[in-house]
């Protein structure tokens, strides 16, 4: 078996006397699409803040293709190979859109300042940008390279969201609700896309609350309740899971 | 000793004016987020308003400052309505009000410079200009007036926002914007209104501490940046910190002024310096927001 | 190469027309060049990286104390004065920034706020270093290989001065860095999950623009032949900030443009309103953010959109 891109041992999270994620275990292979999905409150925000450097944990360990990340700053996640989304989209609103994914590809840039300076890096710098038309193609933005952030529509904007990250050239991919208002077109090319970078080879981790959406595209799906991992398998094991069933019913239960 | 009470006494009464000017900004900054160092200039124009209306029409004091305050309110809200709604409306980053208000800066100081002689302009006192002794204080009738004044504001507005209805849908503004106006809460009418307070206790500020310093066009950005350096010390979460912020300032500088072995002119550098540190260590102040 | 062809034939085109010019035009023009080159620093500190901060005119004053303290109480010779020159404005940059990049938005304009006002103080209370409240006067630059640099081609030593900034800072926004700088502007927590330093370019931009802003006083220092604290005081401060939103906050042109519109305004208004021109500063900045927040810039691009 190939060792995983992305390893999570005994990972707890407490903010201040809530217990947000606890002793949670699990990993994500090359090319593999993990789903992680749960109720609310269950801790897959928190999970996947911890895994994307926004905060700290307080017990466990995360590896990435072996190095320890926990902890370190987000630029340095990035520059080893780790790009993540945003659920509600954060664009650059200064920039064009190709710009907006130029900056993805940040830490990909070899040429320092003092290249800058002298003019050395303009073959770096039309490569990069032949590499990001590519990418906005990919997503299916093509030939809106030039436009302002500001008119593109939800959708287009979520599709950005994706080829800024993949502009970083990344070996796992963290998706934050990808899903999430976008309408069934949308949705449909969100799974052909994504399907499209694991078949590249690059590790996916999305988190989810649309059930529609992630069963049919995930290799393999996590599920939390509680800030526990109540179950690990493939999707058809987790639709007959009664567990599942349980934590999804019990949560819908105690909001009576 | 006696020359620290004497100190004492008058710095509590800067420390007083200082505390004003930082809640003018707390005010503003806690349901908005906007920091407007245009309250440096409101307090001019309210020193102006004494100008014209105590010292050339000789008004009553008790009526010329209630009419100044009212004046100032109004120019609060008119401010707001100009330069701060249409940009919140249109979902302008919040560097756009503040850099609006900076232009508005100079509007009013020019304005004021257009309307007066530039020499400084006097405000009478409201109680003459005697000494008062009490018990081992003595001071000024002006300091121990100020000290009343600021007193009754800063009770005033703190039982404003501990008890009263309308205090707490500000404090909820300020926790949490989205999640008030879902609760039904006006947030327009809670921005206009917190302007109009600002500027009307700027006003006053301005008011109170014209008789010893006299008006001048001038005088807005020191105010500004010593009522922020108090803001920054006292912390913004509470009426409270503001007076304190205050009352640290002013004694830090004249105690500095009175007893450190530099130069005087150096003095002014003591809020500087305070605010450089303060932004540096201790950005949330000495005091905690209440939860 | 034609990039730097067109560099070198604006600097020829900027530095002859000073020959063409009587001395009081000669005084106005080298005066315009000197706050062009200072709203293109700031314009990339403030319109580029986004960074809030009314230290900038400090540091002219400290660039131009420096050199003139150096080279006539201290007696230092010229390029020595040069260089510890700018090494002090890169030091109190570095002291300045690298604290301040952690304070949120508006709070760093006012720790540069307080750093301005400090510096003022300190100038009018430094006694016979610095001059006190009256400056230093009756100085010159001394011969450079024995030969006397004024009139115009001191003013052309201005214009190499304006066209090296340009074409600086020109060079690092077309690249990885310009683009750091802008996402940083419009969203740092996005810029950091992407991969920026984001306090390192920070601190970074805030030093260079600020030691740009040092040599750009160094070279004033020359003009008057005088120092004092009033000229590197909050108002000059401010109205850097307001020619570069007018003129369009972010853009090159928009810096050249601000800075030529409001340096010449005054020269037009005096007739009508005498010195209370800032009024109408104050009203065109409020304009500017209300009714056109991309600056005159903004509006010739959307005029030649339509």
């Amino acid at each position: 078996m190939p060792s995983a891109v992305l390893e999570v041992r005994n990972l707890t999270k407490r903010f201040g006397g809530l217990t947000a994620v606890t002793g949670l275990d699990f990993e994500v292979g090359e090319g593999e699409i993990l789903g992680v999905i749960g109720p609310n409150g269950a801790g897959k925000s928190t999970t996947f803040n911890v895994i994307a450097g926004t905060f700290g944990a307080d017990q466990g360990e995360v590896r990435f293709a072996g190095v320890p990340i926990l902890g370190l700053a987000q630029h340095r996640i990035a520059a080893l190979g780790v790009m993540r989304t945003f659920q509600h989209n954060r664009p650059f609103s200064g920039m064009p859109v190709l710009d907006n994914v130029m900056v993805g590809a940040h830490t990909r840039f070899r040429k320092g300042l003092w290249s800058v300076l002298l003019n050395r890096s303009l073959n770096e710098e039309s490569e990069r940008r032949r590499k990001a038309q590519e990418l906005v193609e990919f997503v299916g933005l093509g030939g809106l390279a030039e436009a302002d952030v500001a008119t593109l529509s939800f959708g287009q904007g979520r599709l950005l969201e994706i080829a800024r990250a993949l502009a970083g050239e990344p070996r796992l991919l963290l998706l934050d609700e990808p899903a999430a208002g976008l309408t069934p077109d949308e949705l449909a090319r969100l799974a052909e896309i994504i399907r499209g970078i694991a078949a590249r080879g690059i590790a996916v981790l999305l988190i989810e609350h649309d059930m529609h959406f992630l069963l049919p595209l995930a290799h393999r799906v996590v599920v939390l309740n509680f800030g526990a991992k109540i179950a690990d398998g493939l999707p058809a094991e987790i639709r007959a899971d009664p567990a599942v069933a349980d934590a999804y019913l019990g949560s819908h239960a105690s909001a009576r | 000793m006696q020359d620290f009470l004497e100190l004492a006494v008058s710095a509590t009464a800067s420390g007083c004016v200082y505390g004003l000017v930082a809640l003018a900004y707390l005010l503003m900054i806690r349901p908005t987020g906007i920091i407007n160092f245009a309250v440096g200039e409101w307090a001019m124009v309210g020193a102006f308003g004494g100008v014209v209306l105590l010292t050339k029409y000789e008004w009553n004091y008790a009526l010329g400052m209630a009419t100044v305050i009212a004046f100032m309110a109004a120019v609060g809200w008119a401010t707001e309505r100009i330069a701060v709604r249409p940009l919140v409306e249109r979902g302008a980053p919040i560097l756009a009000p503040i850099l609006a208000l900076l232009g508005m800066v100079m509007v009013f100081r020019e304005s004021i410079s257009v309307s007066f002689p530039p020499d400084p302009h006097a405000v009478p006192y409201p109680f003459g200009l005697g000494r008062l002794e009490w018990g081992p204080l003595g001071g000024s009738y002006q300091s121990f007036f100020i000290v009343a004044v600021s007193l009754l504001v800063f009770a005033g507005f703190w039982l404003f926002f501990e008890k009263s209805l309308w205090g707490r849908s500000f404090e909820a503004v300020a926790l949490n914007r989205r999640a008030a106006a879902l609760m039904g809460i006006n947030l327009s009418r809670v921005t206009s209104v917190s302007f109009a307070g600002g500027a009307a206790v700027a006003g006053l500020a301005g008011l109170l501490v014209s008789p010893n310093v006299s008006a001048h066009y001038l005088m807005g950005v020191p105010l500004a940046i010593q009522g922020f350096t108090a803001l920054v010390i006292g912390g913004v979460g509470r009426v409270e910190g503001a007076l304190l912020g205050g009352l640290l300032l002013s004694f830090a500088e004249q105690l500095a002024a009175r007893y450190a072995p530099i130069a005087s002119g150096f003095t002014q550098g003591v809020p500087l310096l305070l605010l450089m540190l303060f932004l540096i260590f201790r950005p949330t102040g000495l005091l905690q927001a209440r939860a | 190469m034609s990039g730097a062809l067109r560099w070198l034939g604006a600097l020829v085109l900027l530095a002859g027309a000073s020959f063409f010019m009587s001395d009081y035009h000669n005084d106005v023009y080298r005066k315009l060049m000197l706050w062009v080159t200072l709203a293109l620093g700031y314009n990339f500190l403030f319109g580029i990286c986004g960074q809030v901060a009314f230290s900038h005119f400090a540091f002219y004053g400290i660039g131009a104390y420096s050199v003139v303290i150096l080279l006539f109480q201290l007696h230092v010779p010229l390029p020595i004065a040069i260089v510890l020159g700018v090494a002090v404005c890169i030091l109190v940059a570095l002291a300045v920034a690298i604290p301040s990049t952690r304070l949120e938005g508006f709070y760093l304009a006012l720790a540069t706020l307080a750093l301005g006002q400090l510096f003022i103080v300190v100038l009018n209370e430094g006694g016979a270093v610095t001059g006190g409240n009256g400056g230093i006067a009756n100085y010159r630059l001394p011969d450079i290989f024995g030969v006397r640099i004024r009139g115009p081609w001191y003013t052309a030593v201005i214009a190499t001065l304006l066209v090296g900034t340009f074409a600086l800072l020109w060079r690092l926004d077309h690249s990885w860095f310009g683009r750091a700088c802008r996402a940083i502007r419009d969203n740092a927590e996005a810029a950091a999950a992407m991969g920026v330093n984001v306090a390192r370019v920070k601190v970074i931009v805030f030093t260079l623009t600020s030691a740009l802003a040092g040599i750009t006083g160094m070279v004033y220092a020359f003009v008057d032949n005088t120092v004092n604290p009033p000229i590197f005081g909050i108002d000059n401060a401010f109205l850097l900030l307001f020619m570069v939103i007018v003129g369009g906050a972010g853009r090159h042109a928009g810096a050249i443009i601000g800075a030529v519109l409001l340096f010449l305004l005054p020269f037009f208004l005096s007739p009508l309103v005498g010195h209370h021109h800032v009024l109408v500063f104050g009203l065109l900045v409020v304009g500017a953010i209300l009714a056109a927040p991309k600056g005159l810039i903004g509006l010739y691009d959307a005029f030649r959109r339509s």
